[in-house]
């Protein structure tokens, strides 16, 4: 299968903090991939270094572009997002004066309304427009939120605010998904069935995910694969099985 | 004991609400949907009234084969020449008036775009600070630039409809043009917040990472707005020049910056007729105070103050009642509301 995402040595540093010391790793195309590490085991950092949010002190971030791979280090986040990534957040960014409706909306690129001149003639965005409700609808409707089209963000339970955070993406053509801890706050039951979406979308539209996530008795029944970062150092990679009895692992959650 | 001239303060109240209704809608576009903390609206407000002020008065001296270089519009012969030539084209007039709104709209939006283009990035205190301070910068630079006047700033500005002769005519004249250009302004705002453009806009406001995630490019998106809004901006600017007939530095205190700021936080942040009504509340009470506490005859209070402190007043009294504003911010009309109301319907095909 071929590679979407490769991280190649990456380092980054923060005064004598090395957040990341040299990680290197691939995501395959269609992965479910899991990315655990206990608190401050630089997870988060590495997100923020593949989309565009840090700078990589050294080493580099490539990302597939029809057939090759191509450096996305040092872009923009939104030039990254331009690339086809997807990210959501450990404590979700949702547009909160918006509606559902609008939040999905909003997240196409190159909308003809966008542009300031255009923006002044509805005829002349308002096909578009009419699509993408079409499009939103179908996806609210896939995925049990339509009574919430309307709704504002505050109305919304922790599990949907979630959902709503992964799906906007599909609004757009993007390829690969990294997820921030998403089943933080939800209960076990929606956390299950947010896991089954994700699996589902990677089967139906051939998506690929990249999720970090603390509950791993959730995400171990559903990632094919894991990299376990510690201090900034990839610690252990695999099956779930076999990292979940890795004793090195075992020794860096519990803490020995 | 004079009379109260009910017809003449409509009309400066109407004029006056015009010209700061341009200033609010934009910047609640700029701040209110766009969430771009602009304190130095009177930047651009002030550069529109400069440009009309020096390109009238040179442009009137020039063109009646005035040696400008002798007598400049700010001395004293200057003056008494544009007292004398200004009105006698009515052609040229209107030429003026026209050509000022256009390079007002051009320079100022520039300017907007410009000033803020490289500060956008940073938080929006910073962008708050910079454009306050840039209002200030402009004030000094203008009170010490001899060629439009230094600190008495230029006087006796020949107007668009000065060579009307019946001056009640010449006002309500005024006041249409004026009023013109409000519902231009109102148009044009209306239509951006009512688009995806005003969408992508409330989504920058809300959160800003969030958007760039989403690719927005949001300094682009926000400088863009204020170009948009400083250009209105600058048009207010040459209205008020053509008001007042006179502009000096004093004018463009952030005062008048934070009078606008007032007028949003009273209509409602996000909501274009509340910008309306906050701005004829305001200027409202700017007016009444000016009209009445001479016939009062009462000296101890200046209006000014009154002015300040009865603005303070209403807003904190709006404020306990409806912290969102007289209007709060309804959602944005877009055609994707009918396709929800025929899916909610069970109109799919």
């Amino acid at each position: 299968m071929s590679v979407i995402l490769e991280v190649r040595d990456v380092a980054k540093y923060f005064g004598g903090v090395k957040a990341l010391d040299g990680v290197s790793l691939t995501v395959p195309e269609r992965g479910l991939i899991g990315l655990i590490g206990p608190n401050g085991s630089g997870k988060t950092t590495l997100f923020n270094v593949i989309t565009g949010f840090y700078v990589p002190d050294r080493g580099s971030v490539l990302f597939r572009e029809s057939n090759d791979l191509v450096r996305i280090d040092g872009l923009n986040p939104n030039e990254v997002f331009k690339k086809g990534i997807v990210r959501t957040f450990q404590i979700p960014r949702l547009f909160n004066s918006l509606t559902v409706l609008e939040n999905l909306l909003v997240t196409p690129l190159g909308q003809k309304g966008e542009n300031p001149v255009r923006a002044l003639f509805r005829n002349s965005w308002s096909k578009q427009e009419r699509e993408l409700a079409s499009k939103a609808i179908e996806l609210l409707k896939t995925f049990n939120m339509l009574h919430y089209v309307n709704s504002k963000i505050s109305e919304l339970s922790a599990a949907h605010i979630k959902m709503l955070e992964t799906i906007r993406g599909l609004m757009t053509p993007a390829k690969l998904y990294l997820l921030d801890e998403p089943a933080a706050g939800v209960d076990y039951a929606m956390a299950r069935e947010l896991f089954t979406y994700v699996r589902k979308l990677r089967d139906e539209h051939n998506l690929t995910f990249f999720i970090i996530e603390h509950r791993l008795e959730i995400l171990m029944e559903y990632v094919d694969y894991v990299y376990v970062l510690h201090n900034g150092k990839l610690l252990s990679e695999g099956k779930p099985q076999e990292v979940i009895s890795d004793p090195k692992v075992i020794e860096a959650y519990i803490g020995v | 004991m004079i009379g109260f001239d009910i017809v003449g303060f409509m009309i400066s109240w109407l004029t006056l609400f015009g010209i700061y209704a341009i200033l609010s809608l934009t910047l609640n576009l700029e701040s209110g949907t766009a969430g771009i903390t602009n304190f130095g609206k009177v930047v651009f407000y002030g550069v529109g009234a400069y440009i009309s002020a020096t390109l009238t008065t040179y442009l009137v001296l020039m063109l009646n084969g005035v040696n400008v270089g002798e007598k400049p519009p700010y001395s004293v012969d200057g003056i008494i020449l544009l007292g004398e030539l200004g009105n006698k084209n009515p052609l040229l007039n209107i030429g003026l008036l026209v050509l000022s709104l256009v390079l007002a709209f051009i320079i100022a939006g520039v300017l907007g775009y410009l000033l803020t283009y490289p500060i956008l990035r940073v938080g929006p205190a910073f962008v708050g600070f910079t454009l306050l301070s840039s209002g200030e910068l402009l004030r000094i630079f203008l009170q010490h630039y001899e060629p439009v006047g230094a600190s008495k700033g230029l006087m006796a500005i020949p107007t668009p409809f000065g060579w009307v002769a019946e001056s009640r005519v010449r006002e309500v004249a005024y006041l249409c043009l004026v009023l013109g250009l409000l519902a231009l302004t109102y148009v044009v705002t209306y239509k951006l917040v009512n688009s995806p453009l005003g969408r992508t806009l409330r989504a920058l406001r809300d959160d800003e990472i969030a958007a760039l995630c989403l690719g927005k490019h949001v300094p682009r998106i926000k400088a863009t707005v204020l170009f948009i809004g400083s250009g209105f901006a600058g048009m207010a600017g040459v209205l008020l020049a053509y008001y007042l007939t006179s502009v000096n530095p004093n004018m463009f205190v952030p005062a008048v910056t934070f009078n606008v700021w007032a007028m949003i936080i009273l209509g409602g942040f996000g909501n274009l007729k509340g910008s309306l009504v906050g701005a004829a509340i305001v200027t409202f009470v700017d007016r009444a105070l000016t009209f009445i506490t001479p016939q009062l005859g009462i000296t101890v209070i200046s209006p000014d103050y009154l002015r300040w402190v009865i603005v303070g007043l209403l807003i904190v009294v709006v404020l306990i009642v409806n912290p969102k504003g007289l209007f709060p911010e309804k959602p944005i009309k877009t055609p994707a509301i009918d396709v929800v109301l025929e899916e909610l319907r069970g109109g799919s095909k």
